[in-house]
């Protein structure tokens, strides 16, 4: 059986549970969407499928359900507190995006991610603060109320009963932001955008890098195993220069002036230029250098790799099939999947 | 009482991607002893920031500190056989076991799932990765910023005709340990209604992929920046003082008037933007009008304002105004613990409030400060065995 096959989740989905409900479902779980404002094709296919849409009754549904995913983006909805009270044994899990108990405001993806401190560190200098690809906070809140509604049926299975748990989307968000906040309080250093420049000690190190047919992430850190294999594959291409006499335990690359920094990475440059994608992964997993090849959407989803893991999976979206992450995990539960079809 | 008093979590994990889903559990009531060793120091120990500037120091991080509250902390020497022997002891006693080590490690050093099992029939083992324990990739070293790369974040990152973006932090090590919590808090529901255990083998790049699974849906040809498929204005506009900025999201029409009113400069009578569709077209000109409108005011102001008006908006924050903020501090999205080394500190809560079972942040251990508390007290061995285990090595 798959691991939550037999429990029954209820969603207002508003794009803060979303997702949530979704990990549940992907999980087993039976899971009902009994209210979406949200209209867009694609992001519906994304967060909903493998959800049945009902049109009863919201109490019936409750009465059923062990599990209330309750999205209140819009604001507070006293109503559904009185309804939820009703059924001592539910896991009613409230999103809203202020804390609880804070006054309501409109909020976003992208206000919320304004909130997280984040955004202020993504991006160029002499550019305006950019958001992270998608829709971060919606996901990152997604999960934790995922999170939340187990939280609450492991203690159910303690004390026979359920609880409310307020999850908010503002702290959620602020909680992925592990370095700023705390930058600040011990060093009183506030982080500003670097664009790709990775800043250690003195100097700083380019993390992004033009091969052949696209790009890659590599950095000169101080890690003397991984640079002496580097330097070992340019040594036998002919490629090392500068870089085949330098004693790598000897030297600290947080230490070193710019300029040299530079020199070096200018033959590395002109080494990741002359090889395709391909060939500098293959070095990389063989010899571990730390490097990663920067894949687009469509390389992501072709991936040899995903594909054996069997991550992504054909949804039913009306008249067209979308190709989207399936499971969330590899896990022995086994076990029927949902339903890959988006719901009407 | 905490949601998962009771539990029992032998924590083999280390730097980001297992502690912090360890924290989650261990916030929330369950026993978390955290093997650690002196041999080959937890790296999380080693990061900065210092208390002091103490870098030698291994109970002196501040990043270890918040990554590992409410843990319990042991050293177990995993490199030696006598000390694999312990750390079995441990594994008896549990009812999870994480780890995040290279694919293989926990095989090398006699670890490996179906020893889990024979010692524990029912263990549920918790793993993350940057690739995962099966496919081409299952043997890959990398970082949290290895899974921004295999997932589409970083090619999705940065400006439109630009190159990928890489920012300055490792977004896999936030979000695969979020994962890694879910899958734990599922197997236990799963062992609880069949008594079954099993592995759980999370990767980095997979959590990654699904955190952008609208744009999988949408495949769009070009990075999408602050922009979004259907909202105008969306996006991060200038207001006064140094890096300082706001973010406007127009999701209804309702918002749309509140924003032309509150910011005037014509924008509710200009013939570019009198609709949705409308303000799409034109949203290169709509951002440039607002940008001007914006450049003279205070973001928290401003985005006081708007929001009363029913505008979704927000001041993009730093690390202080996150760190300092009223809305946070209130919420108790950073608790004050006392911790020996760090003195006072403040670390950061789950994002949540549970009603009957309420979390508690506690500080993180001291390297090896449980050693005598576990070892006699709970895995049974006497008094001198742990000495002689530690003069020679074994449990440091």
């Amino acid at each position: 059986m798959s691991l939550l096959q037999g429990l029954k989740v209820v969603i207002v989905a508003d794009r803060l549970t979303d997702f949530g409900g979704r990990m549940l479902a992907e999980l087993g779980a039976e899971v009902v969407l009994a209210e979406t404002p949200m209209a867009d094709g694609a992001r519906r296919a994304a967060w909903l499928h493998g959800m049945r849409r009902s049109d009863a009754p919201l109490e019936s549904l409750l009465a059923e359900a062990d599990i209330f995913l309750d999205g209140r983006r819009a604001g507070d909805r006293p109503a559904l507190d009185d309804l939820a009270e009703r059924f001592p044994e539910l896991i009613h899990v409230v999103a809203t995006g202020a804390p609880l108990g804070q006054v309501h405001r409109p909020a976003t993806d992208l206000t919320l991610m304004a909130l997280s401190g984040l955004m202020t560190i993504v991006g160029e200098p002499d550019r305006p603060p950019l958001r992270l690809p998608g829709e971060q906070a919606y996901a990152l809140t997604g999960i934790q109320v995922a999170t939340a509604a187990l939280l609450g049926i492991a203690a159910r299975r303690r004390t026979g009963r359920g609880q409310r748990i307020d999850v908010s989307a503002m702290q959620s968000a602020a909680l992925s932001n592990y370095r700023g906040p705390i930058m600040y309080e011990w060093s009183g250093r506030i982080a500003r955008r670097q664009g790709n420049l990775l800043v250690r000690g003195k100097s700083g190190v380019r993390q992004v890098w033009p091969c052949k047919d696209g790009y890659v992430t590599w950095s000169m850190i101080d890690n003397p195993g991984m640079m002496r294999a580097l330097v070992g594959v340019m040594v036998d291409e002919g490629a090392a220069g500068d870089l085949a006499d330098i004693d790598w335990d000897a030297i600290l690359v947080a230490d070193t002036d710019q300029a040299i920094i530079d020199r070096w990475q200018g033959i590395v440059g002109t080494f990741f230029a002359r090889h395709t994608k391909e060939q500098l992964g293959a070095w990389s997993l063989r010899l571990g250098w730390g490097l990663s090849t920067i894949a687009t959407l469509e390389e992501v989803r072709n991936s040899d790799h995903l594909a054996e893991r069997g991550l992504f999976v054909d949804v039913t979206d009306g008249d067209v099939t979308r190709r989207l992450p399936g499971p969330l995990f590899r896990h022995g539960g086994g076990g029927p999947t949902p339903e890959r079809r988006v719901p009407e | 009482m905490g949601a998962l008093d009771g539990l029992r979590v032998a924590d083999f994990s280390w730097v980001g991607a297992g502690p912090r889903s360890t924290k989650d559990l261990a916030d929330n009531g369950a026993t978390v002893i955290k093997v650690e060793s002196r041999k080959r120091l937890d790296l999380g120990r080693r990061s900065p920031p210092f208390a002091r500037g103490e870098s030698d120091n291994p109970d002196a991080s501040a990043f270890f500190a918040q990554t590992n509250t409410s843990k319990k902390s042991v050293t177990i020497n995993l490199s030696d056989p006598r000390g694999v022997e312990v750390a079995k002891r441990l594994v008896a006693w549990a009812d999870v076991v994480v780890e995040n080590f290279g694919p293989g490690y926990m095989e090398r050093i006699g670890l490996g799932y179906d020893t889990l099992r024979e010692i524990k029939p029912d263990i549920i083992l918790a793993s993350v990765s940057v690739a995962g324990r099966t496919g081409p990739m299952a043997g890959f070293r990398g970082y949290g910023n290895s899974a921004a790369a295999h997932s589409g974040h970083a090619a999705m990152s940065g400006w439109p005709a630009s190159e990928p973006h890489m920012p300055p932090f490792a977004y896999g090590d936030v979000v695969a340990p979020m994962f890694l919590t879910v899958g734990i808090l599922a197997a236990l529901e799963h062992h609880a209604r069949t008594g079954e255990g099993q592995h759980v083998d999370v990767s980095q790049i997979e959590p990654m992929v699904h955190t952008i699974a609208d744009l999988f849906a949408e495949m769009p040809a070009e990075k999408p920046a602050n922009a979004d498929l259907v909202m105008a204005p969306h996006g991060v506009y200038p207001c006064t003082g140094d890096d300082a900025w706001i973010a406007i999201a127009v999701e209804t029409e309702e918002a749309w008037h509140g924003l032309s009113a509150t910011l005037g400069g014509g924008l509710a009578e200009d013939p570019r933007f009198t609709d949705r569709a409308a303000r799409k077209a034109n949203e290169t000109a709509l951002d440039a009008e607002l940008s001007k409108l914006t450049a003279s005011q205070d973001k928290d102001a401003l985005a006081g304002a708007l929001t009363t008006a029913g505008v979704a908006a927000a001041p993009v924050l730093d690390g202080r105004e996150v760190l300092e903020h009223p809305g946070l501090l209130s919420a108790g999205h950073f608790l004050t613990v006392e911790h020996p080394v760090l003195g006072t500190s403040r670390m950061p809560a789950p994002p949540m409030r549970m009603a009957a079972t309420p979390h508690h942040v506690g500080p993180s251990p001291c390297l090896g400060q449980h050693n005598e508390e576990v070892f006699v007290g709970l895995l049974g061995l006497t008094p001198d065995e742990v000495a002689g285990l530690a003069e020679k090595g074994v449990l440091a």
